[in-house]
């Protein structure tokens, strides 16, 4: 079962890589197609349509979105095979994930190679709820090849089926602070990708990409719903280690990591509503959290201290 | 068709800037910048300062976690902290005393930290003072009516015609936002004719950032408690079959029954298991066999399972054949060049310490072979062994006068004894923090102002609602006009209905 485990990572990553590509050419062919409109529309006739352009946000140029079919029209058609695809591979990660714990007899939190697979699941079931809510693919364009980075990451350290060490036996808890991590990394990606765009843009917004005040509110809605999972997984870390450590708190590496980054999300979460924080600098703090979140992730392979069980 | 106006962020919105403390950018005080205790004051109270203190306990964090940090109470011993230094001599290079005197690997009981932590404190408590009075009374007293800038400039807002009278209508409205777990309250006041309406939902929603804001002050005393009172004794040895004294005036004692470590066929470890007893004054009190996710707990002092290793079982006696020591020695310390295990005894009756010596686990000492102990005797006070001989396992020897038995190699256990009357405090400021959060963030104070006033063909409804931080609502403010639309007007039409976006 192990065998098909790895299978399904595979496809699930194949699956981010070909919808990561449907992406990139509807966003291309709906570039072409708005530098040469008459073209398009000479093809597709007089059907009327309503709803969004390709990966455009829905709000952004209403009049070409009318005379745009919701069928016939190329971006568009592909970028709903990404967003299927994108479905596909969450699918194939979450079989990934359930056949592992079946097999390892726990959370699917046991090494890093656990923790990168689940930590790509994350960030898809993130995009995947975002996209539903705010019909924004754009942002795919950032988390595809995150997902797909870490998904690699994953295959390249192994799969080998580590035994626990007796300081993770604790499988409730293995299982809530871990998955509780990893939703929440999912959304901070998702928050991190829609910074980026937000910051690539001028203040008024640039055409073929989502309004910079829709980005804004993308990204501290994934900062909303994370950061208080951040904040319970810290609380479960200290209870934890006060379980297995004997103290609820010991300044090792991992620790300080994550209260690092909870600090920057705390941060940004004041700087939206600070005066002279509010817009790019807020989405600089997102960016610079992100990295933080990075820093905790991988943090167990450089950093010494009690949390270095991540290293195999 | 009624219509509502959905931008963000009209340009005349600064007409209503800053509604109130739910609503604005926060921080603004009422008091004037005239001396210094009020510049003190709105220091404190404004967001950018608490951000940059956030920041700054962020930027100590991060060097925190990069650099290695001393071991605590290292600092105590000049001679260990030198030597300490010296091994990170070849990862920071020059860097190292520089870092050292900048506080860097203390970071945690750095000044910095210390100042940076008062003032955050400092800066937390001015802002709950500040804001929790205000927050009270937009809870408790709301403002019933809104001027007319508000229904003509607020993010959310409607207009809607219904061939019902003014009276009317106000009774279907607040039908409606009942419906939808308003809470409505009307307005008394009203001298122009027009009817005012209140209503909101979650008003105790923003007390949330209060509690999560006194929780994170609640966790910081933890800590404090943590560090003043209780013990922490992260060495505690106790070699299978002897009993040692916990101390600190507990009364407690364990006897280690036995040790256990477990591998897998890999060779990482599996299971390290102690089976305890726990005595009180003398009484066995508990029986447990702890692991390292399952500790023993009595009387506030808990047991975990941390380390183990060799103890050697050793005997002395004197020429009289009167026994002097009769313990299992634990080898817990290694040496510096990581070959040997260490123990030591004390005979204070001859005011000397026994030093045992082994060649460490994995490593081979050809003046030291299995079976054999190395037995190094100080006077107090002196460097210098005044005896020192390699001893076989169950042959007596004598050394400065007395006589040695190095009778076998045990098991020992390490555990962690600790009491933390922290740790209550910190488990309630966690829930609290935990609990404050998802108030905010998911239970927003959403407020609704309605205003009626008589047309020639029925009343004229405004509803107008500020949106600042809380775009989910604009959905359901969209559901409740329509709602009020079709309120007590079951036939009605929609041309009856205009809209206020001039």
């Amino acid at each position: 079962m192990l065998n098909l485990s790895q299978y399904s990572l595979m496809v699930g990553l194949f699956m981010v890589v070909v919808a990561l590509a449907c992406y990139i050419l509807a966003l291309t062919m709906g570039r072409s197609v708005k530098q040469a409109p008459v073209a398009a529309h000479a093809r597709v006739g007089a059907s009327v349509g309503s709803g969004s352009g390709a990966v455009e946000d829905p709000d952004e140029d209403p009049d070409e979105g009318r005379v745009q079919p919701r069928v016939a029209h190329p971006p568009r058609a592909l970028a709903q095979y990404g967003t299927y695809l994108t479905w596909l591979a969450l699918l194939f990660l979450t079989v990934t994930l359930v056949l592992r714990s079946i097999v390892v007899g726990h959370g699917p939190f046991g090494n890093q190679y656990e923790f990168s697979v689940a930590f790509g699941w994350g960030m898809v079931l993130a995009y995947v709820y975002i996209e539903q809510k705010y019909h924004v693919r754009t942002i795919a364009l950032l988390i595809l090849p995150l997902t797909a980075g870490i998904l690699l990451y994953a295959l390249s350290v192994g799969s080998t089926d580590n035994p626990l060490v007796p300081a993770l036996q604790n499988n409730l808890l293995l299982t809530i602070h871990v998955a509780v991590a990893i939703v929440a990394y999912g959304a901070f990606a998702v928050s991190f990708a829609a910074a980026v765009l937000y910051l690539i843009q001028p203040e008024e917004g640039r055409p073929g990409l989502p309004k910079p005040a829709l980005l804004d509110e993308i990204g501290y809605r994934s900062v909303v719903i994370a950061f208080p999972l951040l904040t319970l997984v810290v609380v479960l870390g200290a209870v934890w280690a006060s379980i297995a450590w004997g103290s609820y708190w010991s300044w090792d590496p991992k620790e300080t990591a994550s209260l690092l980054t909870w600090l920057v999300y705390g941060a940004y979460l004041h700087a939206r509503v600070a005066r002279g924080w509010v817009g790019r600098k807020a989405a600089w703090l997102l960016i610079a959290a992100f990295g933080c979140v990075l820093l905790t992730f991988f943090g167990n392979l450089f950093f010494s201290g009690l949390h270095s069980y991540g290293k195999t | 068709m009624m219509s509502q106006d959905t931008r963000t962020r009209p340009p005349e919105q600064d007409a209503y800037e800053s509604l109130d403390a739910l609503d604005g950018a926060g921080g603004g005080a009422s008091v004037a910048a005239s001396d210094v205790l009020d510049r003190l004051w709105r220091f404190f109270i404004n967001m950018r300062t608490g951000l940059w203190l956030m920041l700054a306990f962020g930027l100590m964090s991060f060097i925190g976690a990069m650099l290695m940090q001393a071991p605590a109470g290292l600092s105590a011993d000049p001679a260990s902290y030198d030597a300490w230094l010296k091994t990170l001599q070849p990862k920071y290079g020059g860097w190292t005393p520089v870092f050292d005197r900048l506080g860097f690997f203390a970071i945690f009981s750095s000044v910095w930290f210390k100042a940076n932590m008062a003032l955050l404190t400092t800066s937390i408590l001015a802002c709950s003072v500040n804001r929790a009075p205000r927050l009270w009374k937009l809870a408790r007293h709301p403002r019933t009516r809104m001027g007319e800038v508000f229904f003509s400039h607020a993010p959310l807002r409607a207009a809607i015609l219904v061939p019902a009278g003014p009276d009317t209508a106000l009774e279907d409205v607040r039908g409606v936002l009942k419906a939808h777990h308003f809470r409505t309250v009307i307005d008394e006041g009203g001298d122009d004719g027009d009817l005012n309406l209140y209503a909101d939902r979650f008003r105790w929603g923003p007390f949330g950032t209060v509690i999560a804001h006194l929780s994170f002050v609640i966790i910081l005393i933890a800590f404090f408690v943590s560090s003043t009172t209780g013990f922490k004794n992260p060495n505690f040895v106790v070699p299978v079959g002897s009993t040692v004294q916990v101390g600190h005036g507990s009364g407690l004692a364990v006897k280690a029954m036995s040790f256990n470590d477990a591998y897998y066929p890999d060779g990482t470890p599996s299971d390290y298991a102690s089976d305890l007893i726990l005595y009180k004054n003398g009484v066995q009190v508990d029986r447990k066999t702890i692991r390292v996710n399952s500790p023993l707990k009595r009387d506030g002092i808990s047991f975990y399972q941390a380390f183990f290793g060799e103890a050697a079982a050793m005997k002395v006696t004197d020429p009289d054949g009167k026994v002097l020591y009769n313990d299992a020695t634990p080898l817990s310390w290694t040496s510096d060049d990581g070959e040997h295990s260490i123990g030591q005894f004390n005979l204070p009756a001859k005011k000397q310490v026994v030093e045992i010596v082994v060649a460490a686990s994995g490593k081979t000492d050809p003046n030291i072979k299995a079976g054999q102990v190395e037995v190094n005797v100080f006077q107090d006070g002196t460097k210098a062994a005044v005896a020192s001989q390699v001893v076989d396992q169950g042959k007596q020897v004598t050394l400065a006068g007395l006589s040695y038995t190095f009778e076998r190699t045990r098991q020992f256990t390490g555990l962690i004894v600790a009491k933390d009357p922290g740790m209550n405090i910190v488990w309630v400021g966690s829930a609290l923090l935990t609990i404050g959060l998802y108030l905010v963030f998911f239970f927003p104070h959403r407020r609704i102002w309605v205003r009626i006033r008589k047309t020639t063909g029925g009343s004229e409804i405004l509803c107008a609602s500020p949106m600042k931080r809380d775009l989910a609502f604009k959905p359901q403010f969209n559901q409740l006009i329509t709602d009020i639309q079709f309120a007590g007007t079951p036939t009605s039409t929609t041309q009856e209905v205009g809209q206020n976006d001039a």
